[in-house]
């Protein structure tokens, strides 16, 4: 088992952040090519805490390795991922749970990501994710699925920080104007 | 707004997606409803199209494995918090 971890603060509050996050894969993004579709798949919030959970099917399409696809065989460029997150608005944080759906009898990948403020105006993503080749045979073999898994994982993180913060900027313009439209009409009706 | 992995069903997708934004900003966060009853009906229209497409391509039955290894996820995040 190989393990990738990674931490990101973005100079933006945790309910913007939080907000920004469903949009992530939008076309404000323009370095997620890699995410096809994002299809929400179940939405419900808990009476007790007020916690909101979302379950959400991720389409990728990315190219693997030629090495890879001849040990694999078939199409490992398209694959699923199934996402479940859970908003605690009272505690402010926004949790974000992974796994593959596709190819998991050759490897196994958990994703947890969670938001929390760091400061009023700052919020802390703190990312990790546990990779394990499952296939049998040599450990070389596992090794080298693993690693290469995770410079995958390397190599998104920086283009999700990247993505991400046009997302923010983005959203945190349309948020303005719609509130200096909003704004303008109560003006008008008084 | 992302597409759906069924093109068939991007049109309901993106307005239950903008409801539930709007939603999500201006009533949830503010603690002001827990429900949200205004997407309700755009949910389940854009459902009854994806599960359609989820059956046509198998990925339901993936998705019932994976709900199941998430058991201890949901019970371990959808605990109460003390802090």
């Amino acid at each position: 088992m190989k393990v990738f971890s990674n931490a990101v603060t973005y100079n933006y509050s945790w309910d913007e952040v939080s907000t920004a996050n469903w949009q992530k894969y939008g076309p404000w993004n323009n370095k997620s090519e890699h995410v096809v579709a994002v299809d929400t798949l179940s939405r419900s919030v808990d009476p007790a805490t007020g916690i909101l959970r979302t379950e959400r099917l991720i389409s990728c399409k990315q190219s693997a390795p030629e090495w890879m696809k001849s040990l694999m065989g078939g199409s490992l460029d398209d694959h699923f991922v199934y996402e479940a997150s859970y908003v605690d608005p009272a505690n402010k944080t926004l949790t974000m749970v992974s796994q593959n759906l596709t190819w998991n009898n050759l490897v196994s990948v958990q994703e947890e990501v969670v938001y929390s403020p760091l400061t009023d105006h700052q919020t802390q993503f703190i990312q990790s994710a546990r990779i394990t080749a499952l296939c049998g045979g040599w450990q070389r073999i596992k090794n080298s699925i693993e690693d290469t898994l995770v410079n995958r994982f390397r190599e998104n993180a920086v283009k999700g920080k990247e993505g991400f913060e046009r997302v923010l900027e983005m959203s945190r313009i349309v948020f303005a104007e719609e509130k200096a439209r909003q704004h303008r009409e109560t003006m008008l009706v008084q | 707004m992302s597409a759906s992995l069924a093109p068939e069903c991007n049109d309901v997708k993106e307005r239950y997606d903008t409801c539930f934004l709007k939603w999500y900003s201006e009533k949830y966060l503010r603690g002001a409803e827990k429900n949200s009853q205004e997407c309700a009906g755009l949910f389940a229209e854009y459902q009854k199209c994806l599960k359609v497409a989820l059956k046509d391509r198998g990925i339901d039955k993936l998705l019932d494995e994976a709900r199941e290894d998430n058991k201890e996820n949901d019970v371990r995040l959808l605990s109460p918090k003390n802090n």
